[in-house]
């Protein structure tokens, strides 16, 4: 009897015990971590300094809203897109349904590194991107380095990247929705643009909550596009907390300070995400 | 229980074999009777070739030596340095390379974490091998912590064929002043850009210049010399390079070597190093590419300088620190592995080579013309940049300052912001 008891948590065992090394021990660390400092080969205790240091630092703040920005503009855009192609390639009259579906998935299983440095080369002053641009008259744009443009330039990497990503969770999710609404709607005299708004989205509330978390924290923890694409530059106008971490700890050796952003994150996911169960969620 | 107690042992046994595979690969190793003694090595591309060949050379004086050379990216080896060195040294190969930048980042953040040669005596043994400035950078404390090994004085690489249809002499540039000159002249008769300098991610250029006037983002005390005359000078010449249509922003190193290679841009104000790139990436150009020294700021000035180069350190850690110091002393001051080196075009530092016939010898590729006797005749000159633990911030702040002089701003404005806000990020 006893030993039927513990079968369950000797299988579960692996999982848990690589949670608690590789997940659960690193987080406590950071934590403890962004209390100290870190001076001449040891550390020592130093309460809230690292946090109190944060809001004095103009780059700490500059991240923040260079995150913000991006968030803002490029979820939306993503989410609306991923939710028009799912919509399309969920259609009955669409052929060719398999390939298109692997083309707008494809750019989610590439190298990270290599898409960012095909975009660097498109984006250059005489790059694919300006070539094009001159045969309809438009003068060259300055993608990688003007403070707004490398912004811009970041959200179209990350929205092609991940648009195909949203896209299959809708796809699987429109999968749902009984094909009898639509009939019964359009018996009732709803067009496709009506079918849409009141069928569609409303079934896909749940799925769309998902994805904007899901694309809120991946926004948050934004790294390898600017890190690839702009160094963060030009100045620090796509500097990004997920890459102004990563410098503190890897080029300035101040893992202490990077934790403590790093913790500034875990908050803002936190908080994000419940504002976004409270006003989209199910209240039921 | 019985389930239980396989189960665990299993995964004990496959933990432990996973940490083993070394130490028994060691043991099946060992050819006849001499007992092999392996050390570890953390190297990136043109190393990798002189790493090995020094390990053949090294053995056959030392029976039974083997290295270990993990090949990766150079951010990589930084990375996994970083991470072993906050983990206390663990997890670090015996040697590994470092370049002369982040040299001083990591003696000051981990002065425990590397062997101190002094203590072998190297400094008193070799010192006089190397240019001072390398020396120099590699000490802390009037100890050494790594033996020099490449160094990247500096010229201006720039294409002959180009030069000569735009009808500039090149022996007519002395100053800064000539070379943007010029670079108008290439502008009006070719439309060819000067320099592809990446305004926003690097201050190399600026760096060179900085260097060759005897000062570098700090001074020899440290003091943070951001705003100095001599750093407003070098970023006034950037500035200029931009303003005037004279520089095409490349973003990023491919981007650049690739204008370098379709004839976008006509000049490269680099380190010695870049002549392994070119010949590598654009072998048709072989005779179009040429070099010489870089501009003074004034005539007669100064116009040696250096960027980039690398060294190896001993990490404090190793089981086997000794056989560490005597490879590493050997691959330092061998005379055969290091014109090995030049073969990858790595320029060394250990200068009782430079007698060799190699560097009096024809470059076919640069014009024919002797270059390595050029840059070895520059290096007793170059002066020594004190680039101290906070290069990387430093760093930061200054090409922070270059996309901001570009970008319309003043470079004096430019500057005092950017000394003071390093000012603020490192004390």
């Amino acid at each position: 009897m006893n030993q039927t008891n513990r079968a369950p948590y000797f299988f579960i065992a692996p999982a848990v015990i690589l949670f608690l090394l590789f997940t659960a021990y690193p987080i406590l660390a950071s934590l403890y971590l962004s209390f100290q400092r870190y001076e001449g080969g040891s550390y020592s205790f130093v309460g809230l300094a690292n946090y109190s240091r944060l809001m004095g630092d103009s780059i700490f703040w500059t991240a923040l809203s260079n995150t913000f920005i991006i968030f803002i503009f490029q979820v939306p855009i993503m989410l609306i897109l991923a939710m028009i192609l799912a919509s399309v390639l969920n259609s009955q009259l669409l052929k060719l349904k398999g390939f298109f579906r692997v083309s707008f998935f494809l750019p989610a299983v590439t190298s990270l590194v290599a898409y960012s440095l095909l975009f660097s080369v498109m984006l250059q002053d005489n790059g694919l991107f300006n070539e094009l641009l001159s045969y309809i008259g438009i003068g060259p744009i300055p993608w990688l380095s003007d403070a707004t443009w490398a912004k811009v330039s970041i959200i179209m990497a990350m929205t092609w990247r991940w648009t195909g990503y949203n896209m299959i969770i809708f796809l699987a999710a429109l999968q749902n929705i009984p094909e009898e609404m639509y009939e019964a709607a359009s018996i009732d005299g709803a067009g496709k643009i009506r079918q849409f708004f009141s069928i569609t989205i409303p079934n896909l509330k749940p799925i769309i909550l998902f994805a904007g978390i899901l694309s809120t924290i991946g926004t948050l923890q934004l790294f390898d596009e600017p890190f690839n694409l702009t160094s963060g530059g030009p100045g620090n106008a796509t500097m990004t907390l997920g890459l102004y971490i990563y410098e503190n700890g890897f080029e300035y050796f101040d893992f202490s300070y990077g934790s403590a952003v790093a913790y500034v994150v875990v908050v803002l996911v936190a908080v994000l995400s419940f504002v976004q169960f409270k006003f989209t969620g199910d209240k039921s | 229980m019985k389930k239980t107690v396989l189960l665990c042992s299993a995964m004990v046994m496959m933990l432990a074999a996973c940490g083993n595979e070394e130490t028994t690969d060691n043991a099946t190793d060992n050819n006849g009777g001499g007992e092999t003694q392996t050390l570890t090595a953390w190297a990136w591309n043109i190393n990798i070739p002189v790493l090995e060949e020094a390990a053949e050379r090294f053995a056959e004086e030392n029976p039974g030596f083997e290295l270990d050379i993990v090949e990766q990216g150079t951010p990589d080896v930084y990375q996994q340095i970083t991470t072993g060195l906050q983990a206390g040294g663990q997890g670090l190969p015996d040697i590994m390379l470092i370049e002369d930048d982040r040299v001083q980042g990591y003696l000051n953040s981990f002065p425990e974490a590397f062997l101190d040669l002094s203590e072998y005596g190297f400094d008193d043994e070799h010192g006089e091998k190397f240019p001072e400035f390398k020396t120099e950078l590699l000490t802390l404390n009037d100890s050494i912590y790594g033996v020099p090994f490449d160094a990247g004085p500096a010229g201006v690489f720039y294409r002959v064929d180009l030069f000569e249809e735009a009808g500039i002499d090149a022996n007519q540039i002395e100053t800064w002043d000539d070379f943007i000159e010029a670079g108008h002249t290439l502008r009006e008769e070719l439309d060819v850009a000067l320099t592809g300098i990446d305004i926003n991610n690097d201050d190399g250029v600026y760096r060179m210049m900085l260097n060759q006037q005897g000062t570098f983002y700090f001074n020899e005390e440290g003091e943070i010399n951001l705003n100095s005359q001599e750093s407003i000078q070098a970023m006034e010449v950037v500035k200029r390079l931009h303003e005037e249509g004279l520089n095409e922003n490349l973003v990023g190193w491919d981007a650049w070597l690739g204008g370098l290679a379709n004839g976008n841009v006509a000049t490269a104000p680099s380190g010695a190093w870049l002549t392994g790139s070119l010949t590598e990436q654009a072998p048709n150009l072989e005779g179009d590419w040429d070099v010489m020294p870089l501009p003074a700021f004034e005539e007669g000035g100064n116009r040696a300088a250096n960027l980039g180069g690398s060294n190896y350190m001993i990490s404090a850690n190793s089981e086997n620190p000794d056989l560490a110091y005597d490879f590493m002393a050997f691959f330092a001051t061998s005379e055969e592995v290091q014109l090995a080196a030049m073969e990858g075009g790595l320029f060394p530092s250990l200068n009782t080579i430079y007698e060799e016939g190699v560097f009096s010898e024809p470059v076919a590729y640069f014009n024919d013309q002797p270059i390595w006797e050029m840059f070895a005749g520059m290096m007793e000159d170059i002066p020594y940049a004190n680039y101290t633990g906070n290069y990387a911030v430093a760093r930061d702040e200054a090409e922070t300052a270059q996309a901001e002089a570009v970008g319309g701003r003043s470079v004096e404005e430019a500057l005092e912001r950017a000394a003071n806000q390093l000012d603020n990020r490192i004390n």
